[in-house]
């Protein structure tokens, strides 16, 4: 079973991250439960977590908000989502799970984490196979990430 | 003559970042590696004043590059660079030779700060 307590380290980690790196306070929605294949966003970044607790966390937006965002980070307007605007999405998702990992760590969890992926495209499924996910989503003035959490206590 | 520094970090944004930051400041970036074993390699060739070093890469991570340029130079100034900030990262960083650890989002004046403190 997918634990909610989980998801609170990673929803810390993403409203500190982006107040750092985009200067605005984020808001965030409703926690729910997600399918075990589900349809992703345009824009996803995926981290993998191992240690003892694995699984994925991955960040969807819609190609527009990931657009606003590395133009932010990158501090100029992007023209097309290049290697460093890639880069740039890539590395917030690598931020917040860092982040979140150092939380997880206070708990007495400790993990490691991969380099982060990014996965673009429209009607891409996604499938966390026998791991749960839980999803909540986090408002930011670019638009709306979507946190979808799917881990397992090894 | 401008300080020479060594940037690693698997993330382009995150190395045109600090090449940004550490411009600006004055110094000079020798190379930019995006992994571990290049930041080594980078290091025995250019010998630079000063290294900061991501955790989580490809290839090679930063703590073994960490402990592979202290082989090569006992004395080397390497700074952690890295999201991962727990307590147990940090204590493996510094007891492989690393100077200073800072958690990403950093804010520029921080990367400053902590590269004055070592090599002015």
């Amino acid at each position: 079973m997918m634990k909610v307590e989980y998801i609170n380290p990673f929803v810390m980690a993403a409203f500190s991250v982006l107040e750092s790196v985009l200067g605005q306070e984020p808001t965030k929605g409703a926690l729910a439960m997600r399918p075990s294949t589900f349809t992703s966003q345009q824009c996803n970044i995926i981290t993998g977590i191992a240690g003892q607790i694995e699984g994925q966390v991955i960040y969807g937006m819609s190609l527009i908000t990931a657009d606003k965002i590395a133009s932010a980070m990158i501090g100029q307007p992007i023209r097309t989502f290049d290697q460093l605007a890639a880069s740039a999405i890539a590395e917030l998702g690598n931020m917040i799970t860092g982040n979140a990992m150092s939380l997880m760590a206070e708990t007495g969890y400790t993990c490691d984490i991969t380099p982060p992926s990014i996965i673009r495209g429209t009607n891409v499924k996604i499938s966390t196979l026998s791991i749960p996910a839980l999803v909540i989503p986090v408002h930011i003035e670019q638009g709306e990430i979507e946190l979808t959490v799917s881990l397992r206590e090894k | 003559m401008a300080k020479r520094i060594l940037i690693t970090d698997d993330a382009l944004f995150m190395r045109v970042t600090l090449k940004n930051i550490l411009s600006k400041s004055g110094y000079e970036i020798v190379g930019e590696a995006a992994n571990g074993r290049e930041s080594v390699e980078l290091y025995k060739s250019q010998k630079p004043d000063l290294v900061t070093m991501d955790i989580t890469m490809p290839e090679m991570d930063g703590i073994t590059a960490v402990r592979e340029i202290k082989k090569v130079d006992p004395n080397a100034n390497i700074i952690m660079c890295t999201a991962m900030g727990q307590k147990s990262m940090v204590l493996e960083a510094v007891s492989a030779g690393a100077k200073d650890f800072l958690v990403k989002p950093f804010q520029p004046d921080k990367v400053v700060e902590a590269v004055q403190k070592l090599i002015g």
